[in-house]
């Protein structure tokens, strides 16, 4: 299996986060993984990209055109790195607003910051909430709900509760809404 | 067995499973998590080991050198433009050699991610003539550093490793050692005065001659154990790919997924490289192409009219790699036909601009903005220094950025060469500690007149907060002690959240300013919002709001202060975006000349 991921956000929402749990979740479903993260300087608010490499990889970056998923933490990032997506295959998953600019990917988008402002979950979890919004509804994404559960036990178990929550919270939302 | 490892987790376990005991240097993105890694993995695993932060990168590879002589193996680590900092005593060291071990971790920054340059740290061990090794994942990572390690004590030389930050910072599943084999050194200085205090010019004559010859046996030992074995790999194409480091995944993808008949040959010590039988292999191909980060190291080393690179203008000379660069080399030096396979189109609609910024409730903001309101721009210069008050940038409240230190030498500099102007400088704890008492000496030594402003916020902020001298020590290291040791009166001001306060501040030092005939130096006492431990109690619960009749749009506020949750609104008036607001509450006065932010209410 080949399969490219590139999370972007910005700095503080989490994207590292995800990178590491889906690198533990290709080693639970024993797959190869390459991934690279940000650090230093773009961490401070500045527009953020990781990348995922599930398969087999030799270069930790992903280049225009290849990824299978673009997970989005906020509408404008998406934008920002629609280049990297796969004309045919390429699916958004991303958190904006409902009237945001289209574009010519599979597109599925959920409004989680006014959901965040309504109290509905953590502000904090969002990177995980749209992880869940990614289990309901990329229909090719390679790994199960008990996969990415497992994984976010594996972070940091303290607070896997919590996580699993939001995860949940994600994945029913993104549900209804669909 | 397995291991989910980011690439300098990966170095740092492999440290601990080469039996490296000593470990010093400076943090630089990207290599700052090795150090801290280190810790964690020595207190898991329970092992005896020296691994602490040095002021700077020089101090810290001396530390660890002296550790290398007394037969220890040991670890210096620090960014590239570090090794410029180590760059003295790395020269030198380099015709000594040592007993025990020493790796020099020196990470690299193709694309200025997070760094002035882009320079490769590989020439710099080529300047220097020690060996380097380059990664080109994690895993390569883990396996070099405990090769390096075993060639320095072969060798009795610095062996470099160099990962690009697409290293230090990938993530991998690694193949790592079940348990700790390998029981570290203790050491013994064995007294050699002839060697360890050689003097020119006999003595370094003589240890220039050994070097020599070192890098002749290593060159062949690069050949026999390093390339060899890879060369039973080719196939016969007609172009050879030379890889080093990361650049070889990209030739690999792009040369799998698009069929590309070429054989690849990796070169996992890019210096010193075995010349004449690289350059007998060439005979067979009709091309050879050299693919490396980021400067032409492997090239400048090999000549052949067969060879394509960077020099010929073939591979791009600036920028990291990506597949799109290996096509458009292949294009370009006649192996394929221009192929754009990893092009797609950009988002073409202007998209909001989001460089990177100072976190909301950072004190940097606040005195950068007290200084331009108080020290007019038309009458001021502003050097600053390397930290996260570099991004005061965005405020247009600093003039000029170049290495560490240099707000302090550079404010001397201009004062001097434009008499009329204040010259205020701006540096943070750490960055004062690594490089700034040196000029500050100098400034006070020649009288030269200027505003200092130390930006103390106890930690290393940038960089993942890790521990400075003063922290650590408080009672032993002061700012305030060492710039009264200089023999120029410390201005201090305890940080607070209230912009009257610190303008206030500013406004005295201009005072003390007019009348001065030496350096007006000061102390901010300050905090960093990500350090939990210092900021506790001082950080605001203010909700601002904003009075939307009183906002008329006038774009001061996101122009000279340029806090994140700070933007425009539908309607376009101002507005708060209250999951970024800090509550610090420092807007609600001075910088609105309409005084349209309001305090809403106290959380």
């Amino acid at each position: 299996m080949k399969y490219q991921i590139v999370i972007a956000g910005i700095g503080g929402q989490g994207a590292v986060f995800l990178v590491k749990v889906l690198s533990i979740a290709s080693a639970l479903a024993n797959q190869k993984c390459l991934g690279t993260e940000n650090h230093g300087m773009s961490q401070r608010g500045g527009s953020v990209s990781c990348y995922v490499k599930i398969g087999d990889f030799y270069a930790p970056a992903i280049d225009e055109g290849q990824a299978d998923l673009l997970i989005a933490l906020e509408g404008n990032e998406a934008l920002r790195n629609i280049q990297y997506l796969n004309k045919d295959k390429g699916v958004i998953v991303m958190n904006a607003p409902k009237n945001f600019p289209k574009v010519d990917f599979e597109t599925h988008s959920i409004d989680a910051f006014k959901k965040a402002k309504a109290k509905e979950f953590p502000i904090d979890a969002l990177n995980v909430y749209m992880l869940g919004v990614t289990l309901a509804l990329d229909a090719r994404f390679p790994f199960t709900c008990k996969e990415i559960e497992e994984a976010i036990t594996a972070m940091n178990a303290k607070v896997a509760e919590k996580n699993i929550v939001v995860l949940h919270q994600g994945m029913n939302d993104a549900k209804v809404q669909k | 067995m397995k291991q989910i490892l980011m690439g300098n987790e990966a170095i740092a376990l492999g440290l601990i499973h080469a039996g490296v005991d000593m470990l010093s240097g400076y943090p630089g993105t990207p290599s700052s998590e090795i150090l801290g890694n280190f810790q964690k993995f020595r207190d898991k695993f329970k092992v005896e080991a020296y691994a602490q932060w040095a002021t700077n990168e020089k101090v810290g590879f001396e530390v660890a050198y002296a550790g290398a002589i007394s037969g220890k193996r040991t670890c210096a680590t620090m960014k590239q433009v570090g090794l410029n900092v180590a760059s003295d005593p790395l020269m030198s060291a380099s015709y000594i050699g040592l007993k025990g071990a020493m790796l020099l971790i020196s990470c690299d920054d193709p694309g200025f991610y997070s760094s002035q340059t882009e320079q490769d740290s590989r020439s710099f061990a080529k300047f220097a003539r020690i060996p380097v090794l380059d990664p080109s994942t994690p895993q390569e990572a883990y396996d070099m550093v405990k090769l390096g390690t075993q060639l320095s004590h072969q060798f009795e030389s610095i062996v470099m490793l160099r990962p690009v930050m697409r290293v230090s910072h990938a993530r991998e599943i690694c193949e790592v050692d079940d348990a700790l084999h390998v029981k570290a050194n203790q050491g013994n200085f064995e007294r050699n005065i002839p060697r360890w205090g050689a003097v020119p010019p006999a003595g370094r004559f003589r240890q220039g001659l050994e070097q020599i010859d070192r890098l002749e046996a290593i060159k062949l030992w690069n050949w026999e154990h390093l390339i060899v074995p890879k060369t039973h790999m080719l196939k016969g194409s007609r172009v050879l790919c030379l890889t080093s480091g990361t650049g070889d995944g990209y030739v690999k993808e792009a040369v799998s997924e698009l069929g590309i008949d070429v054989d690849i040959l990796k070169l996992d010590m890019p210096y010193p490289l075995p010349k004449e039988n690289l350059e007998a292999l060439f005979e067979s191909y009709d091309k050879v192409i050299v693919f490396e980060e980021s400067y032409p190291c492997i090239e400048e080393q090999l000549s052949s009219v067969k060879l394509y690179g960077k020099l010929t203008k073939h591979v791009h000379l600036i920028d990291e790699f990506s597949k799109d660069k290996v096509l458009s080399a292949f294009a370009k030096a006649g192996v394929i036909e221009p192929n754009h396979a990893y092009q797609s189109e950009k988002y073409d609609k202007e998209l909001p601009k989001r460089p990177p910024n100072m976190c909301p409730g950072c004190p940097h903001r606040d005195v950068h903005y007290a200084i331009t309101k108080t020290f007019k721009k038309k009458k001021s210069i502003y050097t600053s220094d390397i930290g996260c008050y570099t991004l005061g940038l965005n405020q247009a409240a600093i003039d000029t950025i170049l290495c560490m230190g240099a707000s302090i030498s550079m404010a001397s500099g201009f004062s001097i060469s434009d008499p009329d102007k204040t010259v205020v400088a701006t540096i943070g704890d750490s960055t004062f500690m690594h490089s700034g008492v040196a000029p500050l000496i100098n400034a006070v030594y020649q009288n030269h007149k200027f505003v200092l402003i130390i930006l103390d916020n106890s930690t290393t902020a940038m960089t993942g907060r890790q521990t400075t001298p003063e922290r650590t020590n408080p009672h032993q290291i002061d700012i305030k002690r060492i710039i009264e040791g200089c023999g120029v009166a410390c201005h201090e001001y305890v940080y607070e959240q209230d912009l009257n306060k610190t303008v206030d501040f500013m406004k005295s030092l201009q005072e003390a300013y007019k009348t001065a005939t030496a350096p007006v130096v000061a102390v901010v006492r300050e905090f960093c919002v990500l350090d939990k431990e210092n900021a506790v109690g001082r950080l605001g619960n203010v909700v601002v709001e904003v009075d939307e009749d009183k906002c008329v749009a006038c774009d001061s506020c996101i122009t000279n202060y340029k806090c994140p949750p700070m933007h425009y609104n539908d309607a376009g008036k101002m507005e708060i975006d209250p999951f970024l607001c800090a509550g610090c509450g420092s807007c609600l006065d001075v910088i609105c000349p309409t005084d349209a932010f309001v305090k809403k209410e106290e959380n």
